[in-house]
């Protein structure tokens, strides 16, 4: 299992390099530009005032941005489930199925190695890859912390990341899932991602419509609190998403277990699309 | 039904192995018995089955039906201690192109727990003409067919699952790759190899299996099959003959005729009637020819296709 990790983990090495740093900067950014928007409150209160109601329900109470949790929550926080999410996402869905379709699981899997073991050194090696982007972006928010006006531990901050965190894994596991299911990476992709686009929509405008309210608890983004985890940290929602990622991942191991493995390429429906063609023929 | 194997003499031993790949069946009852220590060819064309009946002895693929035994074990009770004894060479091989020869045989071997005599691997890799430190996106079809190659001798295996091994390869290398399987069989592996190349099946393999459409539908030693498919006679007479006779004796087909003096026939089965029908005719002079492998392999799928 531990080879497996470390080649996966080798092999993510640029995906984590590259998201972590490019979100570290972002955040960076965004700790040093807190004073400036605090000096400039009057302006910004004015023109947050004039934002449809539409608008401000994807970015939670705007009226709070002047306090670090929020500001942090509405400049960050609130859209990184969509932007980490495409992270989680494809990671997720290829990586069992990616090498599958590539063709190299029917050698690996020649080798002495069992499919749970390889099965958890792969996911084990997700996990640990969403962890160091997380633990990189956050660097870059606490190394700038101490020249600003945001008096916030470093704990504290780390908060708003395990929320985050929570949100990788669940969907990270449910394309995982998805793609033991379906016959091809890209579908499974698809329909995880669709999942997370129509969370997020549903999440953000139940704050506004109150007919969405009910669709917005079996939505997993619900239960994500970004910023707001600053100042409660909701460990029941918490280990909630964790323990769905877990049940998704050990669903996935099963149907791993139990599954052929195809030389290469995508798969196919089992069912017969002959009956639909002779109509097809028979009407044309 | 628990049927008992001969895990002494055999090292892969199925019996009535199935396998569906949802509606269309890709087994249809495989039964083959590869004996320790020998070199086995497997032929049959794209799509009988050659790759399906490896990838079930090796736990890739679950077989619907039936049992297969590999070096004494189950394969689909213990497929880790199945695959630690056992060289594999998929018919389609896909290699991390990221990673250099040498890095993808070092992560591969520690698959094995470091199992590879590194000094032989580099030894195999001179033979095989291959530079270990080329990165694979950058290796032709047939250099990374040498990767493969390397990546199931290297750990010395007690049995050599391959399929297709010569695929990509020149001449040349065919017959270097064809010679190292030939001496991983004198340190004792057992071989078992799938191929249309006939020649090469004709070569080294001491019994060849030929697969059809799911079905083993012969097994035997290579010469014996060669010496008692179908013979090719020609036969010269003194004086024109009438050849309506010989043509009446089961199992003979006349190829060709001409001024009924010489006639060339094809015969299937023992030659005694024959013999004997000739006793009434003028002979001159009799040859026989035995097929090659490839004619014998064609005669199956010929065959077949009469069935149809």
């Amino acid at each position: 299992m531990f080879t497996v990790l470390r080649y996966s983990l080798s092999r993510m090495r640029w995906q984590i390099l590259g998201w972590g740093l490019a979100l570290a900067l972002i955040g960076a950014y965004l700790i040093q530009f807190f004073d400036t928007m605090v000096e400039m409150r009057g302006q910004m209160e004015q023109m947050l005032s004039n934002f449809p109601a539409e608008m401000m329900a994807f970015f939670g109470d705007l009226s709070q941005i002047f306090t670090p949790p929020v500001y942090l929550h509405v400049e960050f926080f609130s859209y990184m489930p969509m932007i980490l999410g495409i992270f989680a996402v494809l990671s997720g869905s290829g990586l069992l199925a990616g090498d599958e379709e590539q063709g190299t699981l029917d050698l690996i899997l020649a080798y002495p190695i069992s499919r749970s073991a390889f099965f958890a050194g792969r996911f084990l090696a997700f996990t640990l890859a969403a962890l160091l982007i997380l633990m990189i972006t956050w660097l870059g928010f606490i190394i700038t912390l101490p020249g600003t006006s945001i008096d916030l531990s470093v704990l504290e901050m780390a908060l708003p990341f395990l929320s985050l965190f929570a949100v990788l894994m669940l969907f990270g596991a449910l394309a995982l899932f998805f793609s033991m299911l379906l016959p091809a990476r890209r579908m499974a992709a698809m329909l995880a991602g669709l999942i997370l686009l129509a969370s997020f929509f549903i999440t953000s405008l139940a704050r506004i419509d109150p007919d969405l309210e009910l669709w917005s608890d079996f939505s997993p983004l619900t239960y994500y609190q970004g910023g707001e985890a600053i100042t409660g940290m909701d460990w029941v929602w918490f280990a909630a998403l964790l323990g769905f990622s877990l049940l998704f991942a050990l669903l996935a191991g099963w149907r791993f277990l139990r599954r052929d493995i195809r030389v290469a390429g995508e798969g196919s429906w089992r069912f017969s699309l002959r009956p639909f063609r002779m109509a097809k023929q028979a009407g044309g | 039904m628990d049927q008992t194997f001969d895990e002494e003499t055999y090292a892969i031993e199925t019996r009535a192995l199935v396998k569906f790949y949802g509606r269309v069946q890709a087994l249809r009852g495989v039964d083959l018995a590869v004996k320790r220590g020998e070199i086995f060819g497997f032929l049959g064309p794209n799509g009988a089955g050659k790759t399906t009946t490896i990838r079930c002895l090796l736990d890739l693929i679950r077989p619907n039906g039936g049992q297969a035994r590999v070096l004494d074990l189950d394969p689909q009770k213990n497929p880790i201690a199945v695959r630690a004894r056992v060289g594999y060479l998929p018919g389609e091989l896909h290699l991390d192109e990221n990673l250099t020869v040498e890095s993808a045989l070092h992560y591969l071997n520690r698959l094995r727990s470091g199992k590879a005599d590194w000094d032989f691997v580099r030894h195999i890799a001179g033979r095989l003409e291959l530079d270990l430190k080329l990165s694979i996106k950058n290796l032709s079809k047939g250099n990374k067919q040498k990767v493969g190659l390397l990546q199931a001798l290297m750990h010395r295996p007690e049995l050599l699952l391959l399929d297709e091994p010569t695929f990509g390869l020149d001449p040349l290398m065919q017959q270097k790759v064809l010679r190292m399987i030939c001496e991983a069989q004198e340190q004792g592996a057992t071989v078992f190899f799938s191929s249309h190349i006939l020649s090469e099946v004709q070569e080294i393999a001491e019994r060849v299996g030929i697969i059809r459409k799911g079905v083993v539908v012969e097994v035997a030693q290579t010469e014996a099959l060669i010496s008692r498919s179908f013979r090719r006679i020609r036969i010269r007479f003194k004086q024109p003959v009438d050849t309506r006779d010989l043509r009446q004796v089961p199992g003979v087909e006349v190829l060709s005729q001409s001024d009924g003096t010489s006639v060339l026939m094809q015969v299937e089965g023992e030659m005694d009637r024959l013999i004997k029908s000739l006793a009434n005719y003028p002979v001159l002079d009799f040859e026989t020819e035995h097929p090659s492998l490839e004619e014998i392999f064609l005669a199956y799928y010929q065959e077949d296709a009469h069935q149809e």
